[in-house]
């Protein structure tokens, strides 16, 4: 009678049993839309960034957000992505080569980094362990990733075995090796302002591993979607909303520059009669937003609203210029502004540019060139319009140089300032109340305001 | 045959029964006192059976609505027993756990029934609104209009996350009342209860609690409604009933809109594409000109100006009247050896909502037939066809089939009627389709086959001992189609998806009776018996997520791969129990029960447990002989019990899913859910005391409960954080307690010969408190469910539904802070709002009756608890409601202001007298928020009426209410055909009723909505959100029997 009910209650509508293929497919199209979905990137950190902008229920625009607002990076990157990177970890060695721990440990370490840097101390060490984890400091998650990643890397070898279920590599290790190397350097410059000493350490280690760093546009990490329901998430979204627009400091920035990415960034009104790119402006009141006019103002370019548009994670462009950067900071030796030069290229032929004298033409404007006096205001500008559409990351980068130098809308409610954080999810009052209180009073209060950690200035 | 014992002698027992009145009773039980030896008196009263006992023998009377009756048959000749009207009844017949009859005062716990009269003609299409108001401790909330869904809660939420709805049981068969849905479908669908037809009902018999219900183990934590249907006893002959009744319904809680300012922002509007190609034509609020006849190009006039006035009742007019035909007929008949009723009612309601219909066709046969002496066997069956073409949109259908969320959006100029002449006009593009687009082309159907039936037999055995056995089924097919039309906003290719359910839960069981006189004083009613349960559950969805060609409706008409789902699922517990009573001189009594269940979704070792209780009564006016004119009857009772619940099935290992496949690579991820290999059933331990008494020939009749219910072990599905690895674990543990009181009173305090007024009122309270939720303490909030940023919460220390959420930033001297631009802030950190459930819940009947004609009335309250209301919400966002009049121009109290410059975008305002220094526009729609700076001094930004009402959208504290309300639930005026009229006219029977019901609110705290519209039938109540409007209905129903 007893193993009766046991068979009857053999669940017959899921496995018990993970496939290391399939859940690593399934953190890269879940990262992917995560990374590039509307809570994360173009409800927050794109508006944040003045990349995009609301004509309508300008809220978020505004900043007058609540604390579920930000809920979908937390719940996600944790309860799904983590969950099913560690799933792989934890595998037994004779089920899965050590290439599915080393992507697991990459794509996590990713994950983790996108954490620190929208909300600041996250749990790390105890994450996924303890039913309430405790939270790490920003300094200790960014240690811990690189110590991460140099595992990552050794677990990492062609000759390890092959990988399915990669759908942005197609099981290519060197190019998971390149970018292990690559997000190194991405964290050594986050923490540059605070603790230059493992900056630099981290950046020698990253750009002299043999493995190299991403080397070309065929190299850059992005997840390219498929046709409907498997779309980009912004063409799904604007198959069914017309609430966005491109934000008029970035057309106004791109016009300024005679920026040949303009058409790519952005759509004709659809009204002919305006006949110019405009953006709308961020951070108006609703009713101003909309006075802008839906049908005379710029929607994002089709080159982001198509179903098969890639979501960006990691940009041949970004480590040139991180490059150039660690150069700058004297990190490692190089020329910053063969490398600054290099990484515009890099990102016009990311975006179909490849006309070369369009191309020198932009890179010899006085607003582009190189200023050696100031890097940070050279590379912040332009990585800023590199990095059109990964909101996240252009938020982090925004915060940590600084430049461009942006200004909140007038109708925005943190008196003139424009947020440097996230809010952790209300959930974590409720729910994780002991841990939440620890990091908050190291941290300082739960503000959009509040500074984090590696945003020294 | 070998069961019979065989006597020295035959005697055959005859007579009539009647009542005071002296007419005939049918149906009455007439027993050897002590024994289950007797039969059922016919239609014209009269009874016969065989005894094989000496004389004299004691006979026992029972009928349902009169005293039970002993009477001593020394002589073998007829006997008429008169039997004493009793509508307080004190020795009333209840039927009890497991369908046991057994007199009301032998019981230690409360039972309340409700009769036949209660529940018909009142044509509610959902038959637990039937009983709003009727019964002491039962709170009912229905959450959609007139098509919805209704909950139902006694005593309490006594499971933090479980079902806390009670266990409905037809004729002795377990039957399904979930609400089902998946596939991400936020329709609200009708509550499986809501099938059955109050026509067919006999007797409603509520088993309150854990204490009543305790022989239902496993299922008995939230109560258990028994529903008993007719039968054919009694009919001498053929019995014909036919009712007719025709209802109609209107909506009765409608938002409050204001009439003066129309669509637009900012005072401004006109009118291109609706997409934003005019001036603000894409808003969809109400924050436009003035209504005051000025020339505005609008939606149908093809860019011609025309005059920009008020439609005051374009949402109302929306709205239909909704028309319930209901038409019936039963046949009923009964002869010594058998007995019948066969009945058909078909019911047809077409809804408020435009093209919103239900057809319901209920088939119902009870029938037994005496195979032998001693054995009898006998049938029900219910099966119900259910056919709805088009249901109504829930309450988050999304822009492409919502109804109030349009309309609380809706263009206060918006001209209904030029929406319903052309479905392709539109008043604004951007997020809406026309609402009979909506209605008439994207639809949800609903087609459900439900089969609730048994077969049973009656054996007796020896003297005093009966064997029962039963199987019983509840089976059916549900199946749903959702279209949305090509062309639809938001869905521009439109969709189309299938969405089937299997439902089937299948119950045998075998009793064992025996009653035996003990001598003179003890007497012995035991019983033990087995159960067997199995439960299956299948689901199948599929959706086309955009259709390849408009208006054909296939899954295979896709120009995608299809989304599809599937679930299964079983379940099968064991169970058995046993219970003896052991009463003593007809005035006290014990009662002791036990149950084990072994069910399939616990592990092995936890499998099996055992529930006991024990209760008893003492009718202290019958043991201390204290009854008197004054008091008649005073009775104790009281009890102990402990009783469970198991799991859902598969809730021991977790699991990962698979999603669709990205260009060919399976998708697989872990659920969000960790899974517990370790799972316990969960205890609820529950106290009773009761009283009861009637005073002066029971004219006055009090009834009083005391309960306490601890409930511990709970099976939790906890929310943890994300970074604990799963959004949430299923744990056991947590400890909740409830206790309250319930007061019923019903007298009569005015009586003669042609004329009645009598009384009943109900009164319950129930408190409850969250003891713990994990035993390590980490845990100190659950959350039951959650809206627009307001969580309900199960919290330690707090009571049950705790509303937690955004609060307004306040001083310490509770002044709310406003920022320099004027706003109000929010505090960082969540408060509590308020809890939803009740302080108390009460009901007052009055009937009066005159001769034929009857005519009560029923008023009933809800008295405290709160809720968060997305209506209001929404509503003063967008400016449609009348509520946000005040400021918005001078007429109504607007601080005139100008932008220095006209540059609105530099936010700095002044208020100003007449002029501005440099003839800036001077604007008469400021407000300024009532509060203090950061510093202290009074806030004194003007800002826009616009930013002043949308200002606090975000902080969940500004939307909160009180839940009070008192409503004039029901009014119903009966005529009864006068006796001799119906003879002349060779009828047995005919009344003519009327009925209205949900009149109106004597006093509610919230408004534009009606606060008994809840969110879902779920624990995660006090947030309303946009709800179909309840209904006003009117009813007349004619019955005739011939």
């Amino acid at each position: 009678c007893n193993s009766q009910l046991d068979e009857i209650n053999k669940n017959p509508n899921a496995t018990e049993t993970p496939q290391a293929p399939y859940l690593l497919t399934s953190a890269l199209k879940q990262g992917a839309d995560l990374y590039w979905g509307s809570e994360s990137n173009f409800n927050s950190s794109l508006l944040f960034v003045q990349h995009w902008a609301k004509i309508q229920y300008a809220e978020p625009d505004r900043y007058d957000v609540s604390n579920s607002s930000f809920t979908s990076l937390w719940n996600t990157g944790y309860s799904t992505l983590i969950t099913d990177l560690n799933t792989i970890l934890n595998s037994q060695d004779n089920q899965v080569n050590s290439n599915y721990k080393g992507i697991a440990l990459t794509l996590r370490s990713w994950v983790f980094l996108l954490l620190t840097d929208a909300y600041g101390s996250i749990p790390y060490q105890e994450a996924g362990l303890k039913i309430t984890p405790a939270y790490n400091t920003q300094k200790e998650v960014y240690t811990g990733l690189l110590a991460d990643l140099t595992q990552a890397q050794s677990l990492l070898a062609t000759a390890n075995g092959s990988v399915s279920g990669d759908v942005v590599y197609s099981g290519n290790i060197s190019k998971w090796k390149k970018l292990v190397n690559s997000l190194r350097l991405r964290i050594a410059l986050r923490i540059s302002d605070k603790e230059p000493d493992l900056a630099k350490q981290a950046a020698i280690a990253a750009t002299g591993d043999a493995a190299g760093l991403l080397a070309g546009n065929s190299d850059t990490f992005q997840f390219v979607y498929a046709s409907s329901p498997q779309q980009n998430p912004a063409s799904a979204w604007f198959d069914t909303r017309d609430d966005y627009r491109i934000s008029k400091t970035m057309v106004d920035k791109l016009y300024e520059l005679s920026d040949p990415r303009l058409p790519v960034y952005a759509q004709l009104p659809s009204d002919p009669s305006v006949g110019k790119y405009v953006g709308g402006a961020n951070g108006l009141s609703n009713s101003d937003a909309n006075s802008q006019g839906f049908a005379k103002t710029s929607k994002p370019g089709t080159y982001f609203l198509a179903p098969q548009s890639p979501a960006v994670i990691f940009s041949y462009s970004e480590v040139l210029f991180a490059r150039a950067e660690a150069v700058a900071r004297g990190y490692i030796s190089g020329d910053a502004e063969q490398l600054y030069k290099s990484a515009i290229t890099a990102s016009l032929n990311q975006f179909g540019i490849t006309d070369a004298t369009v191309i020198a033409n932009y890179l010899s404007q006085p607003g582009v060139k190189y200023d050696a006096t100031n890097f940070a205001k050279s590379i912040g500008i332009q990585k800023w319009i590199a990095f059109f559409g990964q909101g996240l990351d252009a938020f982090a980068e925004w915060r940590r140089l600084d430049y461009p130098v942006l200004t909140a809308g007038p109708a925005t409610v943190l008196d003139g300032q424009i947020p440097s954080r996230f809010f952790y999810p209300g959930t974590e009052q409720s729910l994780n109340g002991v841990s939440y209180k620890a990091a908050i009073s190291a941290q300082g209060k739960d503000l959009l305001t509040t500074k984090l950690w590696f945003d020294a200035k | 045959s070998a069961f019979l014992l065989h006597a020295q002698q035959n005697i055959s027992l005859h007579g009539q029964i009647i009542d005071s009145k002296k007419v005939p009773v049918i149906g009455a039980t007439i027993t050897i006192a002590g024994t289950t030896n007797g039969t059922v008196s016919e239609a014209d009263g009269s009874f016969r059976f065989s005894i094989k006992h000496a004389l004299p023998v004691t006979l026992q009377v029972r009928a349902v609505g009169y005293k039970t009756q002993e009477v001593d048959v020394y002589e073998n000749e007829a006997v008429t027993i008169s039997l004493k009207d009793q509508s307080n009844t004190l020795d009333e017949v209840v039927v009890t756990a497991l369908g046991i009859t057994k007199e009301k005062k032998s019981l230690g716990y409360t039972v309340q029934a409700l009769q036949n009269k209660d529940l018909e003609n009142t044509k509610e299409t959902n038959l637990l609104n039937n009983l709003t108001g009727k019964l002491a401790g039962v709170r009912i909330t229905n959450s959609q209009g007139d098509m919805g869904s209704s909950r139902i809660v006694i005593r309490g939420e006594t499971s933090i996350a479980g079902n806390n709805q009670p266990l409905f049981v037809v004729d002795g068969v377990p039957v399904d009342n979930s609400q089902l849905n998946s596939g991400g479908a936020t329709r609200d669908f009708r509550n499986a209860i809501a099938d059955l037809n109050p026509e067919d009902i006999e007797s409603l018999n509520v088993l309150k609690g854990p204490n009543a219900a305790a022989l239902y183990g496993s299922r008995a934590a939230h109560g258990v409604i028994l529903i008993t249907t007719k039968s054919g006893k009694g009919q001498k002959g053929l019995g014909i009933t036919l009712t007719s009744g025709v209802t109609l319904a209107n909506v009765a809680t409608l938002p409050e809109y204001q009439n003066v300012f129309g669509q637009g922002s900012n005072g401004k509007f006109s009118y291109v594409d609706g997409k934003g190609g005019g001036v603000n034509d894409g808003v969809d609020e109400s924050w436009g000109p003035k209504l005051d006849g000025r020339l505005i190009p609008q939606f149908f006039s093809n860019g011609v100006a025309v005059p920009f006035v008020a439609h005051p009742d374009n949402v109302k007019d929306f709205f239909e009247t909704g028309v319930t035909l209901d038409n019936g007929i039963s046949i009923a008949g009964s002869d010594k050896k058998y007995d019948f009723r066969l009945g058909v009612n078909n019911q047809r309601q077409k809804g408020t909502v435009p093209n919103s219909e239900i057809k319901k066709t209920n088939f119902s046969i009870n029938s037994n037939y005496q195979l032998t002496k001693d054995i009898k066997i006998g049938a029900t069956a219910d099966y119900i066809v259910t056919n709805a073409p088009a249901l109504p949109g829930g309450p988050s259908g999304g822009r492409a089939a919502g109804v109030m969320l349009q309309f609380l959006w809706f263009g206060r100029q918006v001209d209904i009627n030029e929406l319903k002449k052309n479905w392709n006009n539109n008043w604004n593009n951007s997020y809406y389709n026309n609402p009979y687009w909506n209605a008439y082309y994207n639809t949800t159907t609903q087609d459900k086959n439900r089969l609730i039936g048994d077969i049973h037999l009656e054996a007796k055995i020896a003297d005093g001992l009966n064997f029962r056995f039963r199987t019983g089924t509840d089976y059916y097919n549900d199946r749903r189609k959702y279209t949305i039309k090509y062309g639809t906003s938001g869905t521009p290719y439109g969709s189309y998806a299938e969405d089937a359910y299997t439902v089937s839960e299948n119950n045998t069981e075998a009793i064992l009776q025996y009653i035996k006189k003990l001598n003179k004083d003890f007497s012995l009613d035991a019983l033990a018996g087995f159960n067997l349960r199995n439960r299956s559950y299948a689901n199948n969805y599929q959706k086309a997520p955009r259709l390849a060609v408009p208006d054909l409706y296939t899954l295979t008409n896709s120009r995608d791969a299809l989304t599809s789902s599937n679930y299964f699922s079983r379940q099968r517990a064991y169970s058995g129990y046993a219970s003896a009573q052991l009463a003593y001189k007809n005035f006290a009594y014990l009662n002791i029960t036990g149950r084990n269940d072994w069910s399939s979704t616990l592990p092995s070792n936890n499998r099996s447990y055992f529930y006991p209780s024990v209760n008893g009564s003492v009718v202290l006016s019958d043991a201390l002989k204290i009854k008197s004119k004054t008091l008649d009857f005073l009775k104790l009772r009281g009890g102990w019990s402990e009783v469970g619940n198991d799991a859902d099935p598969y809730q021991l290992a977790t699991v990962y899913n698979f999603q669709t496949a990205f260009n060919g690579n399976p998708i697989q991820t872990s659920s969000q859910k960790k899974l517990n290999a370790d799972l316990k059933p969960e205890t609820t331990r529950s106290v009773e005391f009761g009283l009861e008494s009637s005073f002066w020939q029971n004219r006055l009749h009090l009834d009083f409960a005391y309960y306490n219910t601890n409930s511990f072990d709970q099976i939790l599905e906890i929310k943890t954080t994300a970074s604990s690895g799963y959004t949430s674990q299923l744990i056991n543990a947590g400890k909740i307690n409830n206790h309250g009181i319930e007061l019923q009173v019903e007298g009569t305090p005015l009586q003669s010969r042609h004329f009645k007024w009598n009384v009943a009122v109900n009164y319950s309270s129930n408190k409850s408190k969250v003891k713990i939720l994990d035993y390590a303490g980490q845990i100190q909030n659950y959350t039951i469910g959650s809206s627009n940023g307001v969580d309900v919460l199960a919290s330690v220390g707090q009571a049950y539904g705790t509303l937690y959420g955004t609060a307004y930033l306040r001083d310490a001297n509770g002044n709310i802070i406003v920022g320099a631009n004027g706003l109000p802030k929010a505090d960082p950190q969540n408060r509590v709002l308020g809890h939803y459930t009740p302080d108390w819940l009460g009901g007052i009947t009055n009937t009066l009756t005159y001769k034929n004609l009857q005519l009560s009335f029923l008023i009933d309250a809800n008295v405290g608890g709160k809720l968060y209301s997305g209506t209001n919400r929404t509503g003063n966002y967008t400016g449609v409601l009348k509520q946000t009049l005040p400021g918005r121009d001078a007429a109504h109290g607007g601080l005139s202001y100008y932008y220095p410059g006209n540059l609105s975008a530099n936010g700095k305002k002044l208020l100003t007298g007449t002029s501005a220094p440099n003839g800036e526009t001077i604007y008469d729609d400021g407000v300024i928020f009532k509060g203090v700076l950061a510093d202290g001094t009074p806030n004194a930004t003007v800002i826009s009426a616009q930013e002043y009402y949308k200002a606090s959208y975000n902080i969940s504290e500004a939307y909160i209410y009180s839940s009070t309300f008192v409503k004039l639930r029901e009014v119903k005026l009966t005529y009864n055909v006068g006796k001799r009229l119906i003879k002349k006219i060779g009828l047995q029977d005919a009344s003519l009723t009327l009925t209205g019901r949900n009149l109106f609110f004597i006093y509610k705290a919230v408004p534009n909505i009606d606060p008994e519209t809840a969110l879902s039938t779920g624990n995660g109540q006090g947030l309303e959100s946009l709800a179909l409007p309840t209904t006003r209905n009117y009813s007349l129903n004619l019955n005739v029997k011939f």
